[in-house]
């Protein structure tokens, strides 16, 4: 029983990390168009932003601030090199992507090296309850995925620059009648999908490890996440991010990783194939 | 000098290359590149199941690895396992494909565009972690080795691919026909068919097309040719592993095809052939070769859309719309 709550538990955890990461992907698919192969390595750089930020300043809070911010900042400039010319095209999306994703992988192994490192959690200990003793660092990661999400659905519904990029989603043309700069849109929403990946990385990096091939494994889960939560409901990802890792935690008590992995693929095909809506659509009006 | 007779050419050339490879090769630069060329033969038939669905049906699947494992393991099993010798086990592994694909793809192609191209690799994704785990049959990542029976025994004549020339001789002329089935079935009326389907699938479906089961075809026909690929990469390497039926496999595939140009018959060989000489050159001086890779890939993109071979049909036929093939599959269906 211990196990099955402390898997259970770590599921649900790693489900809310997963859930910011699998909202970028879900605002930069929903508005643009874009399949983005890159993602997972999104998530990946932010793991490597926090261990930079650790080693030139020694503090592993300052990251929180920096890598999102650096993220955010890459994004904008992703989209303005890379993917403004291909226009949004999801083909084309899938190959610029690709390559992007090439390319920040094989940087980070010049910059930060091939090996997988590991970054003490700034806050250690553990907390004791329900009969097991659970690390502290991994409710505070919670914590902060949480609030995260919250402000981001509250800048998404109750912000100008919110609203803006609800509208131009909705329908492009007409927001730009009515004056909505949707070039500028783009950017930010990118910008914004990046930086959501790459705070989950900062979030994630003292849980996992840091590692130039870390997104690889983060990709399809994001992309699970996306169309189980049905594509372009953000709420209906990020709880299905939430529902997928809890899942696989409960089967991982029982059974090895591969089958939870296995499992939880079996549910997005029937999903797929018996809702393609998603699994929440008609919950949400 | 007119469109036509550049590509008269070209073709001429470029056949004479290919067959001169095990001579010509060794003697001008060494007899690694022979199986260089082999190896991009192997994977062009790969690009070209891609390029079968995505360019001519309007299916992006990035989930063929999963076809060109099961035509790797259909030969390693084959041999290792069941002791066939080789065309038994080169037949194996195709109906492996075939069979999978068929399975697969009767519940894969109800779906179209996005969520095609996530349940195909759902698909790919289920069987690599199952090929994982059942280390009993497949060796998991370590894969299966396995030693290479006779491909001819006539009497006292024999033949086998551990003879380097024969090998380059068997791959290019098995790759050779597949692109000859290929593009007699582009030029079929299923292949016309396949095309309608691809430009506009309702307007198919009006003129009294099945598209669901002319989709299916096309699926199977695909997992034909990743079949071929895998089991040609089987004996070439004498070797299965489930690695190569990870996702990115499939997904450098659809890369390839799209650089090269989908929808074209030749676009898929021109890019894994771009490709893997940019890796095979780069990699040996420089460790980071895949910055290039990508960089390469976006490029591409941006200043080609419709990939390398619909750039040069645009420069061969300016003005005629009816010459060539209309690359545009890079341009369709950009909304679900």
């Amino acid at each position: 029983m211990d196990k099955v709550f402390l898997l259970a538990t770590n599921g649900l955890i790693w489900g809310l990390i997963i859930a910011l990461i699998a909202l970028g992907l879900a605002v930069i698919f929903g508005l643009l168009d874009i399949i983005n192969l890159a993602h997972g390595d999104f998530f990946m750089v932010g793991t490597v932003l926090a261990w930079a930020t650790m080693q030139t300043t020694g503090s592993f809070w300052l990251a929180f601030i920096v890598a999102p911010l650096i993220g955010f900042l890459l994004g904008a400039l992703i989209q303005r090199v890379i993917i403004q010319p291909i226009h949004n095209v999801a083909a084309l999306s899938i190959v610029a992507t690709f390559g992007l994703s090439l390319i920040l992988q094989e940087s980070v192994r010049i910059t930060y090296g091939p090996t997988p490192g590991r970054i003490l959690a700034p806050i250690s200990g553990t907390i004791h309850m329900f009969g097991v003793d659970y690390e502290i660092y991994r409710l505070f990661a919670a914590a902060v995925a949480i609030l995260a999400l919250g402000g981001f659905f509250v800048f998404l519904n109750h912000t100008k620059l919110g609203t803006w990029m609800r509208a131009v989603r909705h329908d492009r043309d007409t927001a730009i009648a009515m004056g909505i700069p949707a070039g500028r849109i783009y950017v930010l929403t990118f910008g914004i999908g990046f930086a959501l990946a790459a705070l989950g990385g900062v979030v994630a990096a003292p849980i996992t490890t840091v590692d130039f091939r870390g997104g690889v494994d983060i990709l399809p889960f994001c992309f699970m996440a996306v169309i189980i939560g049905g594509l372009g409901n953000l709420p209906g990802t990020a709880a299905a991010a939430v529902l997928l890792a809890f899942l696989e935690g409960i089967i991982q008590s029982v059974a090895d990783p591969t089958v939870a992995r296995i499992a939880s693929l079996l549910l997005m095909s029937a999903v797929l194939l018996l809702r393609p809506q998603g699994l929440f659509q008609g919950l949400t009006r | 000098m007119s469109p036509a007779s550049i590509r008269l050419i070209l073709w001429v050339l470029v056949t004479a290359f290919m067959l001169a490879v095990p001579w010509l090769v060794p003697a001008l630069l060494n007899a690694f590149w022979v199986s260089v060329i082999a190896e991009i033969l192997i994977w062009s038939l790969f690009a070209a199941s891609v390029n079968l669905l995505y360019g001519y049906t309007g299916l992006l699947s990035f989930g063929q690895a999963l076809y060109f494992g099961f035509g790797m393991y259909g030969v390693a099993i084959g041999i290792q396992d069941l002791h066939l010798s080789f065309w038994p086990a080169l037949g194996l592994g195709i109906v492996a494909a075939m069979a999978m694909a068929l399975v697969t793809g009767i519940l894969a192609v109800r779906l179209t565009w996005h969520y095609f191209a996530i349940i195909t690799v759902v698909f790919s994704l289920i069987f690599y972690f199952l090929a994982l785990s059942n280390k009993w049959l497949t060796g998991g990542d370590d894969g299966i080795n396995f030693s290479l029976p006779p491909t001819f025994r006539i009497g006292g004549f024999t033949r086998s691919l551990t003879d380097a020339t024969f090998q380059y001789e068997f791959i290019l002329a098995t790759v050779a026909l597949c692109f000859w089935l290929m593009w007699r079935l582009i030029e079929s009326p299923l292949g016309k068919a396949l095309v309608a389907i691809r430009d506009n699938d309702v307007r198919a479906s009006l003129i009294g097309l099945n598209v669901y089961l002319l989709r299916l075809i096309a699926f199977v026909l695909a997992g034909f040719l990743a079949g071929v690929s895998g089991a040609l990469f089987a004996f070439f390497g004498r070797y299965a592993s489930a690695s190569y039926m990870f996702y990115h496999v499939s997904g450098e595939a659809v890369v390839w095809t799209i650089v090269g140009g989908a929808g074209t018959l030749l676009g898929p060989v021109v890019g894994t052939t771009l490709f893997i000489i940019v890796r095979e050159l780069v990699s040996t001086h420089w460790e980071h070769h895949s910055l290039i890779v990508g960089a390469v890939a976006i490029v591409v993109v941006i200043f080609a859309p419709k990939g390398v071979v619909g750039l040069w049909n645009d420069w061969m036929a300016p003005s005629a719309a009816g010459l060539g093939r209309p690359a545009g599959a890079a341009a369709l269906r950009t909304e679900p």
